[in-house]
């Protein structure tokens, strides 16, 4: 369940750590709200600071509006089993213009949700995948 | 698809019930209800709740040692499918669960047994704390009678909703 102004995680290595939502792009039926799987768009409300070797490694600064994509809720999500799934936490993956990620690495779980959703990309850079 | 474990209670889980909760640590703990994910929630220990599988078996109110117990485990290499291992082994099921019925009946009037001199023991023990006298029936009942002697009936007491001679309620017209 995320909406406008959920902050999410991010767990990817863009150099963002915080981001806000500003809007969910629409699907069918997600009614507003976004859950794993659902692009959003948001605001970097936290990032990592910019030093002379690493600035190679960091993309974003804080201000930047950008593309993300959910990859855990804290709210249960349905599997086609019939079990329910929810996360410790809120988080995304940034992406840039052409829906690819932002990053290179991811760093966390990520919901089994995406590779459904047609993120595989981001399931197999994933360290773990529940 | 297989049948978890719930992480509280330790009831079996089945597929398209209860819910998992997976940690940041990727470590998933599986519910079989909402019950079980609320006493997780409350941060409760399994030990210490006294209707989970856990507790029961720390507390000593189960099997724990057995071999029945021993064929119920989480298997992570898939077997291929052979029709006589399949009916054999739904034979052996339904032996394994008569046997195992039979050892946790033995199991728990063992456990009565001992309770029960336990129980018996501190019956005594609070006999002796209270300081209430029971009194013989036969006491009980001459005290009744000598009471019943003193009771006498006022012969006057007739009461005036009874119409008696010369008396009546209704009202006189004459």
């Amino acid at each position: 369940m995320i909406g406008l102004k959920g902050t999410l995680n991010i767990i990817d290595n863009s150099g963002a750590l915080l981001v806000e939502c500003v809007n969910v792009l629409k699907q069918k039926v997600n009614n507003g709200w976004g859950s794993v799987g659902d692009e959003i768009v948001c605001v970097i409300k936290k990032a990592r600071p910019i030093t002379g070797a690493a600035s190679n490694a960091i993309k974003v600064r804080r201000g930047d509006v950008r593309r993300a994509v959910i990859v855990r809720t804290r709210k249960p999500v349905r599997r086609p089993d019939g079990r329910f799934v929810r996360f410790d936490d809120n988080a995304a993956v940034l992406l840039n213009n052409k829906r690819e990620m932002l990053g290179t690495r991811i760093g966390g779980v990520v919901s089994a949700d995406l590779r459904m959703k047609g993120w595989g990309k981001i399931v197999s850079l994933a360290p773990k995948v529940l | 698809m297989r049948i978890e474990k719930c992480y509280f209670c330790s009831k079996s889980v089945y597929p398209g019930h209860g819910s998992a909760f997976v940690r940041n640590d990727a470590k998933v703990f599986r519910f079989c209800t909402s019950k079980c994910h609320k006493n997780f929630k409350m941060k409760r220990n399994p030990r210490k709740v006294r209707w989970t599988k856990a507790f029961r078996k720390a507390a000593g109110k189960e099997m724990t040692i057995d071999s029945t117990i021993e064929f119920e485990k989480r298997r992570n290499v898939p077997v291929r499918y052979d029709r006589e291992l399949v009916q054999t082994t739904v034979k052996a099921m339904k032996r394994i669960a008569e046997i195992k019925q039979r050892r946790e009946h033995a199991f728990w009037k063992n456990r009565m047994a001992a309770s029960r001199e336990k129980l018996r023991a501190h019956r005594k023990k609070t006999v002796e704390k209270t300081t209430v006298r029971l009194v013989e029936p036969m006491a009980v009942e001459s005290m009744e009678e000598r009471v019943r002697e003193k009771i006498k009936v006022h012969a006057k007491s007739r009461s005036a909703l009874i119409p008696g001679e010369g008396r009546s309620m209704g009202m006189d017209i004459d």
